[in-house]
């Protein structure tokens, strides 16, 4: 690196690892003692999302990440889930997957995550009883979607959606072995990917998981469809990717949101495709290292290192 | 026919199993009265948004005996989502301003909250919604309510026969709560006023994007238990362009040109479902909360501004909510 490329000019930190260095100094300083995350600088609330994400932009280097190692294993729920926050139901919900990825190189975690894993089998949407399939095709067709094509809940007692439905795929693609439950793991990743595909959005990319309501078509989200396209990465030549990536590569002008470029850059990473725009966009965004939120924080530090972030998802470039 | 022992006491169980089916739907799913005897609602015409409406507002407020001093004041708008060109969000104006009147009445804090529920870079919505830049220039903290402190509460009725709700300190802690929403049609709850606006206190980091377990738990039943538990204390209803049709998103805008403030949220709602072209009370969540959150009859609130006059043509409605419209 040379010392113009460390330069900080107006502000803006023009080295991707200059820019990832100062941004893990001030995540490391965030960081609870209890080795959790607060959503926020003004919670003190150890919430699993912010956790999960500060650990995988940490890696396993630093005291910090084995303080966050040790903080998921002590608060994974009995039945083998992650709560969302320290102090909630022990139910669990969507952030299993976060903190299965999270845990991927810590040999100690072993045991948690093969709990995590069969949890996170059984976890599924709604729509994959009869009963609520039934109702789907027969008297509740506003949203338009096929209930045979299910993935995973944000929390349990409701559908599937595909934030949710992204991180479980990209866990389950983790799984060490296929013994036991475990091999249902490929028939639920395959159900989830088709789940995908059938929620994307008519003019290409993913919202929350309604892509037509009432017969009006509706718009896609910058991250939704970046999670969409991690867990997609092995199918790039279907369709509704390529036209989802595509979508994803023309943001609208202006963009001002580190949370949404972040996941853009590990998207489009992901999919062979050009990221610098996108990291210059992210570098010029004012007032970085005052994002109050730390997960958009743990974000940007991951896509500012995105070969190894891909790498901890399990993806290959 | 002679009645043994025996069928007494069968018949006996059967009585019993019967009444502990049938006595919970019976009984009042509310356990207080909260409904003032008089409502106040001012109906303010105002046909665009401006500098002006700082100054309408301020004096539309002096119609209400609200008692802000000292206290921290959230205000609640309804921020969904951005569309170019679409009436979605609570104009960013309004907010700007109602923010800036409450200052003046001697609010010891004012802050902006909502939890958007599809969207989950908050930053991204503010930034594109104008928002930033009003909260910026009036230098007024914005909480995410989808990733904010929260604390485990116990519902106040049992509609849904959910038991507690996981809401945010910030919203519990208020001092005075206004709900701002945008008044529009929507295609799961009918209307989306001060009432339905509240599910924005929901937070996603605990139950999702959408809040989906509000949807299965019944929307109508949602909203009042939200609404029994977390009381609405002011309500400023952003009609100056309201949407009709398939909303909350995919609706059509249309100039209503009005702004409805009133210190009862039913009251609020049931004005601002008249100013749409409908029968209040074939609103689920009106007519129930009417019972026991506030009133729903023209009879029973004071006008303070501006007459009541419906519509010629109501708005439009998704099919499932005709019957919402006077004439049907």
């Amino acid at each position: 690196m040379t010392r113009s490329d460390c330069a900080i000019t107006r502000g803006h930190v023009t080295s991707n690892e200059l820019l990832r260095g100062r941004l893990l100094d001030e995540l490391t300083r965030r960081q609870l003692p209890s080795g959790g995350w607060a959503t926020s600088t003004t919670s003190k609330q150890a919430a699993l999302e912010t956790a999960c994400l500060a650990a995988l932009a940490l890696g396993l280097r630093s005291d910090a990440a084995h303080r966050v190692q040790d903080f998921l294993l002590r608060v994974q729920n009995p039945n083998g889930s992650w709560p969302a926050f320290v102090g909630d139901d022990p139910d669990g919900g969507w952030v299993t997957s976060l903190a299965l990825i999270a845990l991927r190189d810590y040999v100690p975690g072993i045991p948690a995550r093969l709990r995590g894993f069969h949890w996170l089998l059984k976890f599924a949407g709604k729509e994959s009883n009869w009963l609520w399939k039934w109702k789907f095709r027969t008297t509740d067709r506003h949203v338009r979607f096929d209930p045979d094509k299910y993935g995973w809940p944000w929390f349990p007692d409701t559908v599937s959606w595909v934030v949710p439905t992204g991180f479980a795929i990209l866990a389950l693609n983790q799984v060490p072995c296929s013994c036991g439950d475990l091999g249902q793991t490929p028939h639920r990743v395959k159900l989830g990917i088709e789940m995908l595909i059938d929620r994307a959005c008519p003019s290409g990319g993913w919202n929350a998981g309604n892509g037509v309501v009432y017969g009006a078509p509706l718009s896609p989200h910058l991250d939704d469809t970046a999670i969409a396209l991690l867990a997609l990465s092995g199918k790039k030549e279907v369709p509704p990717i390529q036209r989802a990536v595509q979508w994803l590569e023309n943001p609208a002008q202006g963009l001002r949101a580190p949370w949404s470029v972040a996941w853009t850059i590990l998207a489009l990473a992901a999919h062979r495709r050009p990221v610098e725009s996108q990291l210059a966009c992210l570098r010029s965004l004012p007032d970085l290292f005052a994002v109050e939120d730390t997960s958009t924080l743990a974000v940007m530090c991951l896509a500012l290192d995105y070969r190894d972030t891909l790498s901890a998802f399990g993806v290959a470039i | 026919m002679s009645v043994t022992r025996r069928d007494l006491l069968v018949g006996g169980v059967g009585l019993v199993a019967g009444a502990s089916v049938a006595v919970p739907f019976l009984l009042p799913k509310y356990h207080f009265d909260r409904r003032p005897k008089r409502s106040r609602v001012a109906i303010l015409n105002v046909d665009q948004y401006s500098p002006k409406l700082e100054n309408i507002l301020q004096a539309a407020l002096q119609l209400f005996p609200i008692d802000v001093a000292s206290k921290t004041v959230v205000l609640k708008p309804n921020l969904v989502d951005y569309l170019p060109g679409d009436a979605i969000n609570t104009h960013p104006s309004l907010v700007l301003a109602a923010a800036e009147c409450f200052r003046r009445l001697g609010a010891k804090s004012v802050l902006v909250a909502e939890g958007p529920g599809h969207q989950r870079d908050m930053q991204l919505v503010l930034s594109q919604s104008g928002y930033e830049d009003c909260l910026r220039s009036g230098r007024i903290r914005f909480v995410d309510l989808n990733r904010a402190e929260l604390v485990r509460t116990r519902l106040r009725a049992s509609y849904t026969g959910m038991k507690q709700l996981w809401l945010s300190r910030t919203v519990l802690e208020a001092d005075f709560l206004v709900s701002m929403p945008k008044v529009k049609a929507h295609h799961w709850s009918g209307v989306t006023l001060s009432m339905k606006n509240m599910f924005g206190i929901v937070p996603g980091m605990r139950y999702g994007w959408p809040k989906n377990i509000l949807h299965w738990r019944g929307i109508q039943q949602s909203i009042l238990d939200v609404c029994a538990t977390v009381p609405i204390n002011f309500v400023i209803a952003d009609g100056i362009v309201a949407m009709e049709g398939n909303g909350p998103v995919s609706g059509t805008p249309r100039q209503l040109g009005k702004i409805v403030l009133s210190n009862d949220p039913v009251a609020a709602d049931a004005t601002c479902a008249r100013l749409m072209g409908f029968e209040p009370n074939r609103v689920p969540h009106i007519r129930e909360a009417s019972r026991f959150l506030g009133n729903s009859s023209d009879a029973a609130i004071d006008h303070a501004g501006e007459r009541l006059i419906p519509p010629e043509i109501p708005f439009e409605v998704v099919p499932d909510w005709r019957y919402l419209h006077y004439s049907e």
